[in-house]
């Protein structure tokens, strides 16, 4: 199975998805941590992350995936929604919630 | 060191800006970018059309870029709301 293939089943098996470096307990990285606390504040509290420093091919193969060359990247039902500045401004706006209950439900 | 000056030619070069402000501190860049070039464009196709003008930078100069971008309208709306 090709990188592209392992990262589509991926965000496909899982509603909501993260790639970031590190964990949400212990993020690497500020644009990771902010993230995954703003999941955490829509009531997300266990998303399905990928932590990319733990793999350099899915960190590369990310970046083709959703031609989108940094990290955090954020997928929700295998869309990709956006990284960390699309996040907050969606977060301010309530779209995030919404799009994540809807997900969730 | 890439400058913040440098990211705004870069930008000015790949895409036509009504407004631009970039500041950082060499490794960490903000940037707010106004340009017709987003009307009826999502959000990340936004964004995609900025790392576009950046293209290979954005790899090897510049590890994190954080942005605002709007329309020249939306960009009239903020400033008449502040």
């Amino acid at each position: 199975m090709s990188i592209q293939d392992t990262i589509r089943e991926q965000v496909t098996a899982h509603p909501v998805v993260l790639y970031m470096k590190g964990s949400p307990q212990f993020p690497m990285c500020g644009f990771s941590a902010n993230a995954a606390q703003i999941l955490k504040a829509c009531g997300v509290d266990k998303p399905f992350t990928v932590d990319v420093l733990q793999n350099p091919e899915i960190r590369q193969g990310i970046k083709e995936f959703a031609n989108w060359p940094t990290i955090p990247q954020l997928y929700i039902k295998g869309e990709f929604v956006g990284g960390s500045d699309i996040m907050r401004e969606m977060y301010e706006s309530g779209e995030l919630k919404q799009m994540l209950d809807t997900a969730k439900g | 060191m890439t400058t913040p000056e440098a990211i705004e030619g870069y930008l000015r070069t790949g895409i036509v800006c009504d407004h631009l402000a970039v500041s950082g501190d060499g490794a960490h860049f903000e940037a707010v970018i106004v340009s017709s070039a987003f009307a009826g464009k999502s959000r990340v196709a936004r964004h995609q059309i900025v790392y576009g003008a950046l293209g290979d930078r954005m790899r090897e100069e510049i590890h994190a870029l954080s942005m605002k971008t709007h329309t020249p309208e939306e960009w009239a709306a903020i400033q008449a709301g502040s």
